[in-house]
């Protein structure tokens, strides 16, 4: 690989770009599955997506040093650019999103609001020290799905002023699943890092092999979601067909956990569910 | 249709440029200033967003609605604008609670007018239609004018602060303050036109616009200018903490003479308490003519004896003047010269006995000694004679180097080097006329220290002294660049040991480590008064070089008064 190649790479998987990207295929998926015209919200959440989770990485960067070095010091080294674009991006965001009305407006918000939250002490200490979510047992990861599964579902939905359906709350229970699944996977990795700071996940409580049961556990039930709601017209076959096309995947990389050596891989393809999910999708379309 | 897609784009361009910028402020907490710049820029961005919600909405409903909400963001704008101002600038001791509390209550009470609708902030709103848009126009009441006007007297409050860094010398406060400042005319100058009516699109007022002016400019100081990496924040309490910690008294008085600031030193020394001399006049609290103060433009020194603490003080007072040069109050210092004085006495007290009792005592020595002469003890008198020539010689050196520490203090006088160099090499000439003293031409408008007359005659006399031939010879060049003028004495002597030129080079004697003498030290220090330096070389076969290097001075140059203190 090329010296330029390769930092093309770094900058596309450290700075968080690519999961831009995915969450940009994420919600061309809900516009599909809600059968919605195509508008601006793809763009803003990938915007919203890059913003978190780069700063997410620049607030973490000491931190993640042990577990994920490479990224760290990719973090590090451009940490004041990263900072500024993340910062521009937010604000696009913002500003796209009020094309969308109050509504999207306020989606938009939510993600940055509850990161800060999440992510940060923020709250200035008199004495009273204010935990970050971030540390808290399940309310990190339930923070993270709320926040990712409101802004994926709601915001197309918002920008197209389409109306509340029993559909909206099947694809809106199905990314709340599917986001604490890919936020448990990579705390596999991490399950050191995090524990010698204090902040209790999953892997850290119940070990890695109760994990990949429980996270087994949750892909079963978005299949039984899925298979439910096309069964009672909720949603096409076609869109469930795809959406089980993702899951299956992701079981199969569940199913992986703490068997194979490398976890930032694994936590890494597990983020790529949603793109086999939008391929069928896709080609399904296509065929149709 | 285009003008309103032009401006919903420049909106949006506002939007994220603010956002933008309040997110790297937001990273910049605890930083003094960035808190109230994120509110600015939330002001700005949520003006900007209603805007477009409001320009989105087509009923009247619905765009009386926005347009009331905005005024949240409208009336945050001013109030954090001042506040960033102050805490940037250092003045957060008036960031506190009860004055932000207090400056809120015009803009809380102007936002509960707005979100029940009420008359008082706009009589009337009816839809105009522009190009077929349809604008929302608004005829101001008048608690609109009372808003207006208190927004517009924050602004100017908020600026005056960073009006002061621009004239700073330093060039990343005059960056960040240019900055912030174009980012807050900008929307002035378009609101202030669109209050004079002259913005041509009826009910459109443009300031959010040029929020975005203001979003780039923050932006600019915090990402280029380094807003809150280099901040002036702490130079007023910087200022403050050095005029109470001190060590001279200082006392600050007004153009009526009252005293406007003390500090611990000087309330002290005037035996008094801040309370009690703040506002007070300076001749209520040193009844006296001591400190009365002149209209004299320049600062005037004078001796001043403490009642309270028994210390003398050299008092300076120094007028402050505005920009037309008029005086407008004095600086009131108070240097303590107690030590000085007492140091001025004790040479005295040694400057008599090295001229009088030394010298007296050596004289009976060598009276006796002549007297007790016999044929057999001719040897021993001549030895204690010499020995007591060479004691008052000692004496003599120690005299004259108090004497240059006294004119060091005093005074540094211009005087001819020629003339300085002519006496000295006149007075060895007397003592030892066999000895041969070239000196090259000086050029006569070459003025140096007076303290150098020792100096050059102490050095000529070494030459020759030190010199066991029968004709001793000493040569004295002179070189000069018309700022500094080199003496160089060389002679053919014994030369200097190389361990006495070390002790000098090192400034230190040590019971191990010693000169032979005074002579040397008396040029060495005798040439540092006259700002300048001395250097020793070897001379090739034999002797030493010595090179006196001093600033040339001006004929006009007044001297130097640093003795303003009596001898008590």
């Amino acid at each position: 690989m090329s010296a330029s190649t390769e930092r093309a790479r770094n900058a596309l998987v450290y700075s968080s770009a690519y999961l831009s990207l995915i969450a940009m295929a994420e919600v061309l998926i809900v516009s599909a599955l809600l059968s919605l015209p195509l508008t601006p919200a793809a763009i803003v959440v990938g915007l919203v997506v890059f913003a978190v989770y780069a700063n997410d990485r620049i607030a973490d960067a000491e931190t993640d040093a042990v577990s994920n070095p490479g990224q760290a010091a990719f973090v590090k080294r451009h940490r004041g650019v990263l900072y500024v674009l993340a910062a521009g991006a937010y604000g696009l965001a913002v500003a796209l999103s009020a094309l969308g009305g109050p509504v999207a407006l306020a989606i938009t918000l939510l993600p940055g609001t509850l990161w800060i939250c999440y992510a940060t002490d923020w709250i200035p200490g008199d004495g009273a020290y204010v935990h970050r979510l971030k540390d808290l047992f399940l309310v990190n990861t339930i923070v993270v799905a709320l926040a990712w599964a409101v802004t994926l579902t709601f915001l197309p939905l918002a920008f197209a002023d389409g109306a509340l359906t029993p559909s909206t709350a099947v694809v809106f229970a199905y990314f709340f699943l599917r986001v604490f699944t890919n936020t448990e996977i990579p705390n596999v990795r991490d399950v050191e890092g995090d524990r010698a700071i204090g902040v209790l996940t999953i892997p850290v409580v119940f070990g890695v092999d109760r994990t990949r049961r429980i996270l087994l556990g949750i892909d079963c039930c978005t299949s039984g979601l899925v298979v439910l709601a096309v069964h009672i017209d909720y949603l096409t076959p076609v869109a469930g067909l795809a959406l089980l096309a993702g899951v299956g995947y992701s079981l199969g990389i569940t199913s992986l956990i703490g068997r194979v050596e490398n976890d930032r891989l694994l936590a890494k393809a597990a983020e790529c569910e949603y793109l086999v999910a939008f391929v069928v999708l896709l080609c399904a379309v296509l065929i149709a | 249709m285009l003008t309103l897609t032009v401006l919903s784009g420049l909106l949006l361009a506002t939007i994220a440029i603010g956002t933008a910028a309040a997110i790297v402020a937001w990273r910049e907490r605890p930083e003094p200033g960035a808190v109230p710049l994120v509110a600015l820029l939330v002001g700005q961005c949520w003006w900007s967003i209603f805007l477009v919600f409001d320009l989105e909405a087509t009923s009247l409903a619905a765009k009386v609605l926005w347009a009331n909400v905005r005024w949240i963001g409208v009336v945050v704008i001013p109030v954090a604008w001042v506040l960033f101002s102050l805490e940037y600038t250092g003045r957060d001791r008036y960031v506190q609670p009860q004055y932000v509390v207090l400056l809120s209550l015009v803009p809380l009470v102007t936002v509960a007018l707005a979100l029940v609708d009420s008359p008082l902030l706009y009589a009337d709103s009816r839809l105009v239609y522009e190009h077929g848009v349809p604008l929302l126009s608004r005829t101001p009441g008048p608690w609109f004018w009372v808003i207006t006007v208190y927004t517009y007297l924050l602004g100017v409050l908020g600026t005056i602060p960073l009006l002061e860094l621009i004239r700073t010398n330093s060039l990343p406060f005059r960056g960040q303050s240019a900055a912030l400042l174009v980012g807050i005319f900008a929307p002035w100058v378009s609101n202030a036109l669109f209050l004079a009516g002259l913005i041509p699109v009826s009910g459109l007022d443009p300031t959010p616009i040029a929020f975005s002016i203001s979003g780039l400019a923050c932006l600019g100081a915090l990402t280029r200018f380094q807003l809150f990496g280099t901040s002036p924040s702490p130079n007023p309490r910087a200022r403050r903490l050095l005029f109470e910690r001190m060590p001279d008294g200082a006392v600050v008085t007004d153009g009526h003479g009252n005293v406007v600031d003390i500090n611990g030193t000087a309330a002290d020394i005037l035996g008094t308490s801040a309370e009690d001399a703040l506002g007070n006049p300076l001749r209520a609290v040193v009844p006296d003519d001591s400190l009365a103060l002149t209209e004299d433009s320049v600062p005037a020194q004078r001796p001043f004896r403490s009642a309270h603490s028994e210390r003398l003080y050299d008092v300076t007072v120094t007028p402050i003047t505005d920009v037309r040069d008029r005086t407008i109050g004095h600086v009131v210092t108070f240097h303590d010269i107690s030590e000085h004085v007492r140091q001025q006495q004790r040479h005295e007290v040694l400057n008599r006995v090295f001229r009088h009792n030394i010298r007296t005592e050596t004289n009976v020595i060598s009276s006796y000694a002549e007297l007790l002469a016999g044929e057999e003890s001719r040897d021993a008198a001549d030895e204690i004679t010499g020995s007591a020539a060479r004691i008052e010689d000692l004496a003599n050196q120690a005299r004259e180097i108090i004497e240059i520490f006294e004119q060091g203090r005093q005074s540094i006088e211009p005087v001819s080097l020629e003339s300085l160099l002519d006496d000295g090499i006149e007075s060895v000439r007397k003592e030892y006329p066999a000895a041969r003293i070239d000196c090259e031409p000086v050029p006569e408008e070459i003025a140096v220290a007076g303290v150098l007359d020792p100096v050059f005659e102490n050095l000529v006399e070494n030459g020759i002294e030190h010199n066991p031939d029968p004709n001793p010879l000493v040569h004295v060049e002179i070189e000069t660049d018309g700022d500094w003028v080199r003496v160089r004495v060389v002679d053919h002597g014994p030369g200097i040991d190389a361990d006495e030129r070390l002790t000098l080079e090192r400034g230190t004697e040590t019971p191990l480590e010693h000169g032979s003498g005074l002579g040397l030290w008396l040029v060495k220090w005798g040439t540092e008064i006259a700002g300048g330096t001395v250097t020793f070389e070897s001379n090739e076969p034999t002797g030493s070089i010595v090179t006196v290097e001093v600033p040339v001075l001006s004929r006009s140059d007044s001297p130097r008064d640093e003795s303003a203190a009596p001898s008590t």
